[in-house]
């Protein structure tokens, strides 16, 4: 044990870096710093068949070794820039990472590019160091999925996790199929007119993935609850103007792309479950005396939530649910409040790790030796790594 | 060159299991070995501007945040800016009711900075032109930076005590996964993950201020129904992300960022941790302190052409072999199945001395000391993906390729080299270079639509002259080595 | 693959004694403005304006068919001045290229149709990839290959870039033989 230690003081002049490897964007940078070096693609260009591919979208476990080799070789060398062996890296995940990743992504580190020591920080416990808090209900909503975990007095509240697979990704097929199918949607969506589809109208633009975020990120915005409420129905409001793109051959976006294509993240799906009804679920599951605490201490991060009016929907949405019959009777919570962490929430996460991976805590980490030697990663959900032992006992 | 420019026709099999073209490969001396991008360690070596080429020690590297403090690049489309220089008169505001003519125009250099593709400039953005051509352009500061460092404070306090803790119990008797179980998520081990001190009631006096949560929230503009909007005022997400701390949503917010700096890398091999790779310290040489690329180290082999193939019908291949070391060198070509161990001939004794193919890699004599070295870790090889699916005709004979002679070139006398060639495979010859002639025979069972390309595979002995000397070897050492080839030589071009 | 033979007509180039072959199909303005240091090919239809300021070659330079090599010029208070363009050893300059840059290194591969904007600066071994649009004062590091528009870094270059230029052009000019006819 005193080894190990003695050997990560060898080399702690060397700073921490921290990533937070999102489904979408990566964002790294150096402990103690207030903002990351950048925020890049998670993709990589394939080094047989030179096409750009997503880390997440691996095939097998051998894939997303060779991706993250890659991804990680470009990240180190082109970005971080710091030599990958014998580096500190903190690496922020969500607790409900799968395994998969998470091993393949250690027996990268350790094995391929040598890294001196590993911590593995939890995305939503990290988060709350930017806030000097220590309760608070931590939604993040991602590209891939929305993950919500309430912790109290520092402690996550695990059995009350929300999951639910909205994100960005979901409005950006939204936007796609609006594109491509606009009739189609709007069937399927709210029975209404039939216009033409864009692809249909500019046949010859080329419309690329790119241009899809593109139109997501710089016109869509999340509409007010009573526009909503009224989306579709026979006096429906006017749409907010259309757009003009520019280009070698110009597109418009019709108002209604722009306003309804985050609808989706409002909708209840066949469960009766939306993102307000986590927050509320989530509150539901924890303690009694701890659900005004939470309620009144709600933080939001994820590159979604940073859409405009993305906050003021999700407040409206979650007064006017805990009036409903459903969740009336069961919460008596009257008031929602949000923190403001000192940062943009698309990196919010990764500034929680930064603030904590500042600190020298030689103990939290991962050393390459106890990984080599062990060969895992230890898991919260293992056993082996959550037997009881003397030191627990002798605190509590 | 084609190495540069045309697909991977010919690839070496290195130690680790990836198929790499010559250019790509390394040759660790030291091991006798071929190793590759994939398994030697990669270090940075230097950082650079790419833009002004200056070279930076790596302390001042971290000061700077890795960014050039003289470079900036454009904050819409990322390419370098330029500093321009414009007299513009120093117009003072002539006060009301004075004479605009009585005003006197000082004209003075200012400087500001334009883009050259997308006609950005620093003027568009609103920032003061500067008085001097370099520098003095203002900087950004996260707004938050104050409030951030409070909280890094706080957490240092937080893991003093948390470290005073565990040197407390270091007399306890421990459970031998203790460090691992600082990672569980449960119970109290969580206070101490995230940070919180162990006792809530320990409350420390240096705690900043809690954040404080609000019921207002940021409402969405009320004219965003209404206002029409120009898509190109507003920024896109690539430009947002060049700035995370303002991730404007406004064009004319943007500023130029500084110029990120590169860096060269050297290359180590993972099993001596000799380099094999070690750019000159200038940017701007193109010259190398350590360089053993296979290039310059173990024969080229080349396809010169081949013949129309066909399913179970022989044809002709002619492989072009070149030898770039001060070493006369003899090749011999053997089938895909055998034993890859290297051969040792020491030039003295003329004995063979069999190695181990598992102990090679840490008996070799050119090791450093133990003592320097760590254990090094072991990636799993990579099995190799390919299949050759064509039969080739091996010769028996060897061939033998002359050193590397530069002033031959210039030496018109010609080949002064008298070998014994059988015609009918060396089929033409010069200097460093043979062109030999193989008979490869595609399966029957590949067909001719399905684009699939006939692949051959031989391993190739070559005799390597190291001289390196050591302590135990003074004297040169005479390895055959050898490493493995697979050479898509073309398509199938109709039935048999 | 091994480089394949070109052979040209004997009556349209023409050998210098330093072993320069230089198409009659060409125009070079300003010739006394131009020096080739020797073993360069310059094909038909290439421009070389050395009208405008000098334009310096090194050796076993190769620029290709309809590539224009052209000295940069800056923009001054008074007017407009042109600066020399100078270029290193070993260059391959590929068809219909546009060459506005201050200094192209040496070990250098241009790809076909690939511009390179005005006072730009090119240092040893690097790689413009066919069709790339390099931007006006960029310079273009060591050991990377830039391609598209603007000309981005695509990839690392390997180390041996410079003995591989190297051979290429001298293959490609003893490849380049006349037409025995």
């Amino acid at each position: 044990m005193l080894r190990t230690y003695e050997g990560i003081r060898f080399f702690s002049d060397k700073q921490m870096v921290i990533l937070d490897i999102g489904s979408a964007y990566t964002k790294f940078g150096y402990a103690g710093e207030p903002t990351p070096r950048g925020i890049i693609r998670t993709e990589i260009k394939c080094p047989d068949t030179k096409k750009l591919r997503r880390i997440y979208d691996y095939k097998d476990t051998e894939d997303l070794y060779q991706l993250l080799v890659e991804f990680l070789h470009a990240l180190f060398f082109k970005h971080v820039v710091i030599s990958p062996k014998d580096a500190r890296i903190v690496i922020l995940e969500s607790l409900l990472v799968p395994t998969q990743f998470r091993d393949t992504l250690a027996k990268v580190l350790f094995r391929h590019f040598e890294i001196g020591s590993l911590m593995l920080l939890s995305t939503h416990l990290a988060t709350i160091s930017t806030l000097g808090v220590n309760s608070a209900l931590v939604l993040d909503i991602g590209y891939k999925e929305a993950t919500l975990i309430p912790i109290y007095e520092g402690e996550p509240i695990l059995k009350a996790w929300q999951a639910l697979p909205l994100g960005g990704q979901v409005v950006h097929e939204l936007v796609k199929c609006f594109i491509f199918n606009w009739c189609f949607i709007n069937s399927y969506f709210f029975n209404r007119y039939l216009m033409k589809s864009l692809r249909e109208i500019y046949p010859n633009v080329d419309i690329t993935e790119k241009l899809v975020e593109d139109i997501k990120v710089r016109t869509c915005f999340v509409t007010t609850l009573e526009r909503s409420a009224k989306l579709g129905t026979a006096d429906a409001p006017k749409p907010p103007p259309a757009i003009k793109y520019p280009g070698v051959k110009s597109i418009n976006i019709p108002g209604e792309i722009r306003e309804e294509a985050f609808e989706v993240l409002w909708e209840r799906d066949n469960d009766n479950l939306s993102i307000p009804t986590m927050i509320l679920n989530a509150i539901i599951q924890c303690p009694i005396d701890t659900r005004r605490t939470l309620a009144e201490n709600i933080l939001l991060i994820g590159g979604t939530a940073m859409a405009k009016g993305f906050a003021s929907r999700l407040k409206s949405e979650l007064l006017t649910l805990v009036k409903s019959s459903h969740y009336s009777e069961k919460l008596k919570i009257q008031t929602f409040m949000f923190h403001t962490a000192p940062s943009k929430p698309n990196y919010t996460a990764w500034l929680g790790g930064a603030i904590f991976g500042s600190v020298d805590l030689p103990l939290r980490c991962l050393t390459k030796e106890n990984y080599l030697k062990s060969d895992r990663v230890p898991d919260w959900v293992s056993l082996i790594d959550n037997q009881r032992d003397e030191s627990t006992v002798c605190e509590t | 060159m084609s190495y540069l420019n045309q697909p991977d026709y010919v690839c070496y099999v290195c130690n680790c299991g990836s198929l790499k073209p010559i250019s790509k490969i390394y040759f660790c001396r030291h091991c006798s070995k071929i190793r590759c991008g994939y398994c030697v360690c990669q270090e940075v070596d230097s950082h650079y501007c790419p833009n002004c080429m200056e070279n930076l020690p790596s302390s001042e590297v971290r000061l700077k945040k890795n960014k050039c403090s003289n470079c900036f690049k454009c904050p819409c489309c990322f390419q370098t800016l330029s500093t321009r220089a414009g007299h513009v008169p120093l117009r003072v505001v002539p006060a009301d009711g004075e004479d605009s003519k009585d005003v006197k125009t000082t004209p003075k250099k200012v400087y500001y900075l334009s883009c050259s593709l997308c006609r950005w400039t620093s003027r568009d953005a609103g920032i003061p032109d500067q008085s001097m051509a370099t520098g003095g352009w203002p900087e950004q500061e996260n707004p938050h930076t104050s409030r951030i460092n409070t909280l890094i404070d706080y957490h240092k306090i937080l893991a003093s005590i948390e470290k005073q803790q565990s040197e407390r119990k270091k007399f306890r008797p421990k459970h031998p996964y203790m460090q691992i179980a600082m990672f569980r998520i449960t119970s109290a081990m969580v206070r101490k993950h995230i940070g919180h001190p162990a006792k809530p009631t320990n409350e420390s006096t240096d705690q900043p201020s809690p954040a404080v949560a609000s019921t207002e929230v940021e409402e969405l503009p009320t004219d965003i129904f209404t206002k029409p909007v120009e898509i190109t005022k507003i920024t896109t997400l690539e430009q947002r992300l060049q700035q995370p701390d303002v991730q404007t949503e406004n064009v004319n917010e943007l500023r130029p960022q500084h110029r990120q700096l590169l860096v060269r890398r050297s290359q180590r091999c993972r099993v001596c941790e000799h380099n094999l790779c070690k750019p000159d310290f200038c940017s701007q040489s193109a010259k190398f302190k350590i360089q053993l690329a296979a290039f310059y180290h173990v024969p080229e082999v080349r396809i010169v052409t081949c013949e129309p193939l066909r399913p179970g019908k022989s044809s002709e291949l002619l492989l072009k072999f070149c030898n770039p070391t001060q070493h006369q060198t003899q090749v011999v070509l053997l089938p895909l199945d055998t034993p890859m161990t290297p051969i040792l001939t020491l030039v003295d004794e003329k004995e063979e001395v069999k190695q181990d193919n598992a102990q090679q890699g840490s008996e070799s004599p050119n090791l450093l000391p133990s003592i320097v070295r760590q254990v090094p870790v072991v990636e799993e090889t990579k099995p190799i993906k390919i299949t050759a699916n064509a039969d080739v005709v091996l010769p028996q004979n060897c061939l033998i390729l002359p050193r590397r002679d530069d002033a031959a070139e210039y030496d018109d006398t010609g080949d002064t080299h008298n070998f014994q060639d059988d015609p009918k495979f060396v089929i033409w010859r010069k200097g460093n270079k043979a062109v030999i002639k193989l008979h490869v025979t595609p399966h029957e069972n590949i067909e001719e639509n399905n684009n699939q390309p006939v692949v051959i595979g031989f391993v190739m002995q070559y005799r390597y002259v190291n001289t390196i000397t050591t302590l135990e070897h003074k004297a040169p050492q005479k390895l055959d080595l050898k490493v493995k080839l697979y050479l898509t030589i073309g398509n199938i071009v109709g039935s048999a | 693959m091994e480089p394949q033979d070109v052979y040209y007509s004997k009556a349209e180039y023409v050998e210098t004694a330093s072993g320069n072959k230089v198409s009659r199909h060409t125009v070079l303005c300003g010739s006394q403005n131009i020096v080739l240091h020797g073993k360069v090919i310059v094909q038909s239809d290439a421009i070389i304006r050395g009208d405008l300021a000098n334009v310096r070659t090194g050796r076993y330079c190769i620029i290709s068919k309809n590539a224009i090599i052209r000295p940069p010029f800056k923009k001054f208070s008074r007017g407009v001045a042109f600066f020399p363009l100078t270029m290193g050893d070993h260059v391959f300059v590929g068809e219909r290229a546009v060459i506005n840059a201050a200094i192209v290194g040496s070990y250098i591969y241009i790809g076909k149709d690939a511009v390179i904007g005005r006072r730009c600066v090119l240092k040893d071994c690097c790689y413009i990839e066919d069709g790339a649009v390099v931007p006006p004062e960029t310079v273009i590091p060591s050991f990377t290959r830039f391609a598209g528009n603007p000309a981005k870094c695509v990839e690392d270059l390997p180390e041996c870039t410079l003995d591989l230029m190297l051979e290429f052009t001298k293959n490609y000019y003893q490849h380049f033989l006349p037409l025995s006819a």
